[in-house]
């Protein structure tokens, strides 16, 4: 087979086809985007007066900013994954289609292939350029227009995506065997088991190992970055695949008490599919366990504060000179204000990959729909059975991806005592402890649980999700029209 | 015809689906320039025996000789390859890829064999004429009726001028005058090229145009080969 014949078998496609690529490529673009951002922040060396924006000077807070970049890229790139799953019944067919003029199945896959890399190359050249034009176009002392990543970090970070993204589609077509007869998907015919909560404990063991060691060993700041960083991933992984068993005990559960047809229909949906949840789900609930942990982490650094406001009123000083942050609070409420920013971007990115997902799933069985419609089914019975089947397994992983995101936190400190320094420096038997001027204000300072702002998390995340399953009823609104039953 | 002059045969050809058996044991050979035709009621296997035939579906036991070689030992890939050059595949329907035009599937099995795309388009149109539906070139297969699908699905069966061409009933989906037509053209060109056919089909009319019939039931080969009433 010739390149030619390759890209013309890899871009043949119906509309649903043109908009995978369309949606593959923007996705691609804004992946790079942000990732070439992250870099440049990452570029910059030492102290950075130069610029307007605190959190650029500061060497300490970039890798903040840049975590917080790629953090937006997380959601895209698996909006990029979602993307692959558009429009795949007809795709299969073309693929059987073109198995039975004679392709062998290694050019099978590399057909299916190569329309996601291509795609997914020319979105990220596409982003490369836009990010060369906001250089030129954007002020110099705000943002760090002035340096540029190494251009090996660049040509990488460009073919980053479409590796990636072939690599996922490869991944995914190892899961069907293309005959010339049709596509066989290899069915898992075990249930998903809750091993998953293991994962989640892992994380939260490797999370409290720089916290909870003895005061003797000190770990340097790479190792506890990388135990606090590692934790936080597992955990993440934990709770996206825990969600294919929470779909299928939901959907257990659905059948055995639900009453009448939409929670019967919803609940065998996600007997079927367990894992459509987890794959659907995975950005929107990381970004939640991310949104979470800045949360927690805001009411850590306020408890903080109120300990420093405390002790130096303890200790009688007043005019400053007393311990405490350098800079004013709001500068650190700043940042985490970016991250709470990201996590909403990502959110909303989430949302765009499950309304794809839903949107696919529903014109993938859009045949069973109209018939079922035929048969007299009303469309409000097929519509309530897609928002169960939504909306039931992504409650209970919310509020596991906010209940993980906040316990991590809190296990770098759940309380801080304030007034008992003197009482410890002198049982320790150092000279020069300076006694209290206020003993009686000695307290246990207790990290409060943020309930609003985590509910406000929990309720943004379920907004998105509710208005995706909005759109989505649109699109079963139409194929559940009786024409679907004689298209080809 | 005897085994040996054979240029296709089965030998003890068994095939199940899980625990459904569709074929258990059939014989069968095929000559060069030989029309074969297979009948037999609805679901004996009759489809399943041409896929094996054919290399699409591997045997679970018995052999599947093509000029003397077992392809039943061959890799996927091996046998796919084989599709594109030696053999030609007619189904009922289903076999056009529907995002591609007419001249663009009938050029594709070049294609995947590298040939370059001018010369796969100009071979693909002239076997299009050839066929009667010349006019249809950048039509794709959604925007044609049915006997024209299947003109353009014979015309890429045969563009590799295949030594063997597979017909699951080429004609079923079509009325009665236009499937007269259509297997009218299948069996000129076969004819004008020596090319060996087995032909599946429900129906005597079709039959008729087959050298020899066989005939199977339940999976094996019906020995009084009652059938149709194709030679007799
Ligand atoms: N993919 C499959 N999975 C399971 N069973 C199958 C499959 N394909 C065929 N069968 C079974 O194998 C048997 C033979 O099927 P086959 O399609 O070969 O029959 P046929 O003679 O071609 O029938 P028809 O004339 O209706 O096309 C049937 O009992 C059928 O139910
Ligand atoms: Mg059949």
């Amino acid at each position: 087979m010739r390149p030619a014949t390759l890209a013309r078998l890899a871009v043949a496609g119906n509309r649903t086809d043109t908009l995978r690529t369309i949606l593959t490529a923007l996705s691609a673009l804004l992946a790079t985007v942000a990732m070439l951002a992250a870099a440049t922040v990452l570029t910059i060396t030492g102290w950075a007066e130069r610029y307007t924006n605190p959190l650029l000077i500061e060497p300490g807070l970039r890798p903040g900013v840049s975590a917080t970049l790629i953090l937006v890229a997380l959601p895209v790139l698996a909006l990029a994954g979602q993307c692959i799953r558009l429009g795949a019944p007809a795709r299969d067919r073309r693929l059987a289609a073109i198995r039975l003029a004679g392709a062998t199945p290694r050019e099978s896959v590399l057909i299916a292939t190569a329309e996601t890399a291509v795609a997914s190359l020319l979105g990220s050249v596409a982003g490369l350029v836009a990010y060369l034009v906001a250089r030129k176009v954007i002020d110099r002392p705000a943002l760090p227009t002035d340096i540029l990543p190494p251009a090996p970090v660049i040509v990488l970070l460009v073919l980053l995506v479409p590796v990636l993204a072939a690599a996922a589609g490869a991944v995914l077509m190892r899961q069907v065997i293309v005959t010339p007869l049709g596509v066989e998907r290899r069915i898992r015919t075990r249930g998903p088991r809750p091993w998953p909560g293991l994962l989640i404990a892992a994380g939260i063991v490797l999370f409290a190992v720089p916290t909870r060691l003895p005061e003797h060993i000190n770990l340097s700041k790479n190792w506890v970055y990388a135990f606090l960083g590692s934790g936080v991933m597992l955990t993440m992984v934990g709770i996206v695949l825990g969600t294919g068993w929470i779909s299928s005990t939901a959907g257990r559960l659905l059948r055995r008490y639900g009453r009448g047809p939409a929670t019967l229909l919803a609940g065998q949906r996600l007997i079927t599919d367990p894992w459509n949840g987890s794959r659907t789900m995975a950005a929107l609930l990381a970004a939640v366990i991310a949104g979470a942990v800045a949360l927690a982490y805001r009411e850590l650094l306020a408890t903080e504060f109120r300990y420093y406001d405390i002790y130096n009123a303890m200790m009688g000083s007043t005019d400053g000179g007393g311990m405490g942050a350098a800079e004013a609070p709001e500068f650190y409420y700043g940042a985490i204000r970016l991250v709470v920013v990201a996590v909403s971007l990502a959110s909303v990115v989430a949302a765009a990959g499950v309304l794809i997902a839903l949107a696919e799933s529903i014109v993938a069985r859009r045949r069973t729909y109209a018939a079922l419609t035929a048969a007299g089914v009303p469309r409000r019975t097929l519509s309530a059975a897609v928002a169960w089947q939504t909306l039931t397994p992504l409650i209970p992983a919310l509020v596991l991806a906010l209940a993980a995101g906040d316990a991590l936190v809190r296990l770098i400190d759940s309380e801080i005592p304030v007034g008992y320094e003197f009482r410890d420096c002198v049982a320790a038997g150092y000279g020069g402890c300076e006694a209290p001027r206020h003993p009686e204000m000695a307290q246990i300072l207790h990290v409060p649980i943020p309930w609003g702002s985590l509910a406000l998390l929990g309720g943004g995340a379920l907004l998105a999700v509710l208005v995706a399953v909005g759109a989505g009823l649109l699109v079963l609104r139409a194929s559940t029209d009786l024409d679907e039953l004689r298209a080809g | 015809m005897s085994e040996r002059s054979a240029l296709l045969s089965g030998i003890g050809i068994a095939r199940s689906y899980g625990a459904t058996p569709a074929l258990r044991g059939v014989d069968l050979a095929v000559g060069a320039g030989e029309i074969v035709a297979v009948t037999g009621p609805s679901g004996c296997g009759k489809s399943t025996l041409l896929h094996c035939l054919a290399g699409i579906l591997r045997t679970d036991s018995g052999t599947v000789t093509y000029r003397d070689q077992d392809i039943g030992l061959w890799s996927e890939a091996a046998r796919s390859r084989l599709r594109r050059t030696e053999f030609g595949v007619l189904f009922q329907f289903g076999q056009l890829v529907p995002e591609l035009t007419a001249v663009e599937n009938v050029a594709l099995p070049l294609l995947l064999a590298g040939s370059g795309r001018r010369e796969a388009r100009q071979v693909a149109a002239e076997w299009l004429d050839r066929l009667g539906v010349g006019e249809l070139a950048e039509q794709r297969p959604g925007a044609m009726s049915g006997g024209q699908q299947q003109r353009c699905a014979t015309a890429r069966a045969l563009v590799t001028q295949p030594r063997v061409l597979f017909a699951d009933e080429p004609t079923g989906a079509l009325d009665a005058l236009t499937g007269e037509q259509v297997l009218g053209e299948i069996v000129r060109v076969v004819r004008e090229q020596g090319t060996s056919v087995v032909l599946i089909t429900h129906e005597a009319s079709v039959a008729a145009y087959a050298d020899r019939e066989i005939v199977l039931r339940d999976g094996v080969l019906d020995p009084t080969g009652l059938g149709l009433g194709v030679g007799r």
